[in-house]
C-alpha cells in the first residue's frame, strides 16, 4: 500500500517542463555533502536531547518529534539563499536554527534562529524570540525572515504567497518555503494559497511532509490520490516527489521548485514520503504504537535518514569504510541513544544552547498585558 | 484622481465617496499601500467603493482576488509582513466568515505573539448592515465577533466624514483593522455633508455626540444612530429630551462619552442592529452597570434584533430589527421607571 514509507519512487518524479542535466546535488562540494551530513545529525540530536531532557524533568510541554524527517528539513533548507523566507511547523522545530547555518553555526548575523534562541522558547523563557507568548514551533522572526504559524495547518501558505507578492513588488527575490503534513493538504486555505500563487506565479514552495499520519488518521482517510503531488496539476504547477529519507533527494526537488520559482514560474508542491517515528506530540506514543500496525511502523523506520546519508557519503567516497563504527545514532530511539552517538560538535552546540536557556530568566507575568495591540516605543 | 471637488462648486459628498476618497487619497500618500479583494479592480467593486483605483494605481496594486476570503485576509498578513499597509475589502461583511481563521488567529494576534516585533497595518473593510431587504447572508452586523477577538480595532462609522476621517486613520494605525461600512448609508443623500478639502483623520476611539439632551441616553453606532436620532425627535415632542451618543469605533471604546452623558440623563438605552445575546449593546451595558451603576436611575435596555438571522421580505425584516418606534416606547417605559 501507499503508507509504506521511504518506498516513493523519485523516478515518478516530477511534472517540471525544465528538469537540469545535472541534478543539483552533482554541484554541491565534499565539504557541502559532510556538513548535510552532520546537520542531519543535528537535528537528530535536538530531537533525541529534548526527549531525553523531559523524561528527566528538566522539560515541560508537548514535544512534537521530527525523529525520521530530519532529511527534510535538512535538504530543504541547505539550498536557501540568506534572505530567502521559510515557515516551519510544529514537526520542524529544528529548522529554525538549521536555515542559514552553513559555515559557522554560530555566526550572529544568520539569517536564522541561534540555538540559544530556539532553547529559550522551548523552555518558555523571555529570550524566546516571541518572549514565550505562544508555544513550541509558534515563533518566527521577520528580520530573519522566518513566518510565524499558529495551530490552524496550511495557515502560513497565504501568508507565504501574500508576502512574495510584496517581496517582488519591492524588487526582491525571494523565495518561502512552507513546510506541511499531508494532513493539512485537506483545508480549505491549502487550496485557496496555491491557487492565488499559482495565478500570481509567486515563488512559494510548498513542501508536503507526507509521514502517512495525521494525528490519529491514516493518509487515505484525507487523501483520495495515493500522492498529495498530484494536487500540483489542478493549478497547472509542478508537483515533485523525494524520497524523504534521502536528504539528498529533498534537496534534488527543493532546489528544482526553487530555481523553478526564482526564475519568476512561479510555485511548486515538493512531497516528501517519509514516516512519522513517534506519536502525533509525546503525549500520544503509546497510542501510536496501538493505533498504527506494528509491521508499519518497523518497515516505515527501517530506512532512518542517517544511514541513508552515510551510505550515500561513503558510495561518493566522502566517507571511509570505518565511518559505520563512527557514531552509532542510526535506527535507535530517544532513550537508546547516548551523547557518544553523535559527533561532539553537535553535542556541544546544543549543550550551550540549553545552558542558556536553563539560566534565562522566565518573562515577567505582567507581559501577558502587553502587544495586544502595537506599543510605540 | 476622481475624488477632488472643484473649489468653485464645493457639493456635498455621500458616504461611498468619502470612503474611496479616502482610499484614493492614502493610496497617494503610502505607495507601499496595496488594495485587495474580489471584484475591485477592474469591475471598482460591487459597490464601487474602489471606482478607478486600479485605473489611478495599477493591477499590481490594486488586486482583483479571486473568491478565496481566506486568502485575502493571508495574503494581505504577508503583505504586512513586508512592510505593506494593506486594505482587504469583503464583498459584503457578511463574507468575513469564510477569512475568520486568518483575521482572528492569523491576523489578530500577530503582534502579540511576537511581542511587539510585526504590527499589522491591515484594514479588512466591508458593506454590512441589514434593512435593505438583503436577507440572511448579505445584511449581518457580525462586529461582535471580532471585539470578542483581542487584537483587533472594530470601527462602524454612520456619517461621510467619520467614513472618511475614520479610515484614514485605520490605514495609519498600524494594528488590525475591522471596519464596518453601513451600505444602506452608501448612497443616501439625507447623509451626504461637505467634507474638508484638507486631509484629516478621527482618532480611533472617540465617540460623537450627535444630540444633545438630559433626559436619557441612546447610544448606537451605524445606521441605527439615525434611528435613535428620529426616536429623539418624537420623543422631543412628548417631552422627553434624548441625548444620543455615537460611539463610531466599538474597540477601542470611548466609556467616557457615555459615562458623561448617563451621569446627566441618569438613563440609558443602546441600540444595535446585531442580534443581542453576546452583541455589544450587552457590552456596553456591562460597562455602565460595572463603572457609572450609581448615576443610573433606571434599568438599562438594549434593542437590537431579535436572536434570529435577518429573514429576507420587508414585513419579516422590519420585525427582526431596531426601529424608531421600538426605541420611542422603550424610552417612555424607562423614563417613568
Amino acid at each position: 500500500m501507499s503508507r509504506a514509507s521511504g518506498t516513493a519512487s523519485s523516478e515518478k518524479a516530477t511534472t517540471s517542463r525544465d528538469v537540469p542535466q545535472l541534478r543539483p546535488r552533482d554541484l554541491l562540494s565534499k565539504d557541502d555533502c559532510l556538513e548535510i551530513f552532520k546537520q542531519v545529525y543535528l537535528a537528530r540530536y535536538f530531537d533525541v536531547r529534548l526527549i531525553k531532557e523531559k523524561r528527566r524533568g528538566r522539560l515541560k510541554g508537548t514535544l512534537y518529534s521530527s525523529h525520521n524527517q530530519e532529511a527534510i528539513l535538512v535538504g530543504a533548507l541547505f539550498g536557501l539563499e540568506s534572505n530567502d523566507w521559510i515557515s516551519p511547523i510544529h514537526r520542524d522545530m529544528p529548522a529554525f536554527f538549521l536555515k542559514d547555518i552553513k559555515g559557522d553555526w554560530r555566526r550572529p548575523d544568520r539569517f536564522g534562529m541561534s540555538i540559544n534562541e530556539v532553547c529559550a522558547q522551548v523552555w518558555g523563557k523571555a529570550d524566546s524570540p516571541g518572549r514565550a507568548r505562544d508555544n513550541w514551533s509558534h515563533i518566527g522572526s521577520r528580520s530573519k525572515h522566518i513566518i510565524h504559524s499558529t495551530s490552524m495547518l496550511a495557515g502560513t501558505i497565504p501568508v507565504a504567497a501574500g508576502l512574495m507578492y510584496a517581496d517582488r513588488l519591492n524588487g526582491g527575490n525571494a523565495v518561502c518555503v512552507t513546510f506541511n503534513g499531508e494532513g493539512s493538504t485537506a483545508q480549505g486555505i491549502f487550496h485557496e494559497a496555491i491557487n492565488y500563487a499559482a495565478v500570481h506565479k509567486l515563488s512559494v514552495v510548498t513542501v508536503v511532509e507526507n509521514n502517512q499520519w495525521a494525528y490519529g488518521t491514516p493518509m487515505e482517510l484525507g487523501c483520495p490520490t495515493s500522492d498529495v503531488a498530484d494536487r500540483a496539476k489542478g493549478y497547472g504547477i509542478p508537483g515533485f516527489i523525494a524520497d524523504g529519507q534521502d536528504v539528498f533527494d529533498v534537496y534534488d526537488k527543493v532546489m528544482m521548485a526553487v530555481e523553478h520559482a526564482r526564475k519568476g514560474n512561479g510555485p511548486s508542491i515538493v512531497e516528501c514520503k517519509t514516516f512519522r517515528a513517534y506519536g502525533h506530540g509525546d503525549h500520544d506514543d503509546d497510542r501510536a504504537n496501538k493505533y498504527r500496525p506494528q509491521e508499519e511502523i518497523v518497515k516505515g523506520r527501517q530506512r532512518d535518514p542517517i544511514g541513508v546519508c552515510r551510505r550515500t557519503l561513503m558510495a561518493l567516497g566522502y566517507l571511509g569504510d570505518d565511518a559505520a563504527e563512527l557514531y552509532h545514532a542510526e535506527g535507535k530511539n530517544a532513550t537508546e541513544a547516548t551523547n557518544e552517538d553523535f559527533p561532539p560538535e553537535v553535542v556541544d552546540f546544543l549543550n550551550e544552547g540549553i545552558e542558556f536557556a536553563l539560566q534565562s530568566p522566565l518573562p515577567a507575568a505582567e507581559e501577558a498585558g502587553r502587544w495586544v495591540f502595537k506599543e510605540d516605543n | 484622481m476622481s475624488a477632488v471637488a472643484n473649489p468653485t462648486q464645493i457639493v456635498k459628498k455621500n458616504y461611498v465617496t468619502a470612503i474611496r476618497e479616502a482610499l484614493f487619497e492614502e493610496m497617494a500618500l503610502n505607495p507601499d499601500m496595496i488594495c485587495q479583494g474580489e471584484d475591485i479592480g477592474i469591475l471598482g467593486g460591487a459597490f464601487g467603493v474602489t471606482e478607478g483605483l486600479q485605473a489611478e494605481y495599477g493591477a499590481s496594486r490594486v488586486i482583483d482576488m479571486p473568491i478565496s476570503e481566506a486568502c485575502i485576509v493571508g495574503s494581505a498578513v504577508g503583505m504586512a509582513l513586508a512592510g505593506k499597509t494593506v486594505m482587504a475589502e469583503m464583498q459584503f461583511i457578511d463574507f468575513i466568515s469564510c477569512g475568520f481563521d486568518q483575521i482572528v488567529n492569523m491576523m489578530a494576534t500577530y503582534c502579540y505573539r511576537t511581542a511587539g516585533e510585526v504590527n499589522m497595518p491591515v484594514v479588512v473593510r466591508g458593506p454590512a448592515g441589514a434593512y435593505g431587504g438583503g436577507a440572511l447572508y448579505h445584511s449581518q452586523m457580525n462586529e461582535a465577533w471580532f471585539c470578542n477577538s483581542p487584537g483587533l480595532k472594530v470601527i462602524c462609522p454612520s456619517t461621510p466624514y467619520d467614513a472618511k476621517g475614520l479610515m484614514k486613520a485605520a490605514l495609519r494605525d498600524g494594528n488590525p483593522c475591522l471596519f464596518f461600512e453601513i451600505k444602506e448609508l452608501y448612497r443616501k443623500r439625507e447623509v451626504e455633508e461637505l467634507l474638508p478639502e484638507e486631509d484629516y483623520v478621527i482618532q480611533l476611539g472617540k465617540a460623537a455626540v450627535r444630540r444633545s439632551g438630559k433626559d436619557i441616553t441612546f447610544v448606537s453606532y451605524g445606521q441605527n444612530v439615525y434611528h435613535c436620532l428620529q426616536a429623539a425627535d418624537e420623543l422631543a415632542k412628548l417631552g422627553v429630551d434624548a441625548e444620543v451618543i455615537d460611539i463610531r469605533t466599538l474597540v477601542p471604546l470611548d466609556e467616557d462619552t457615555i459615562f458623561t452623558s448617563i451621569a446627566k440623563t441618569s438613563r440609558l438605552i443602546v441600540v444595535n442592529e446585531a442580534p443581542m445575546t453576546c452583541g455589544f449593546a450587552g457590552e456596553i451595558i456591562a460597562r455602565v452597570s460595572e463603572k457609572a451603576f450609581e448615576y443610573l436611575d433606571a434599568a438599562p435596555v438594549r434593542i437590537t434584533r431579535l436572536d434570529t438571522p435577518v429573514p429576507w421580505v420587508k414585513p419579516l425584516e422590519l420585525y427582526v430589527l431596531p426601529s424608531v418606534e421600538k426605541i420611542v416606547a422603550a424610552a417612555l417605559k424607562t423614563v417613568k421607571y
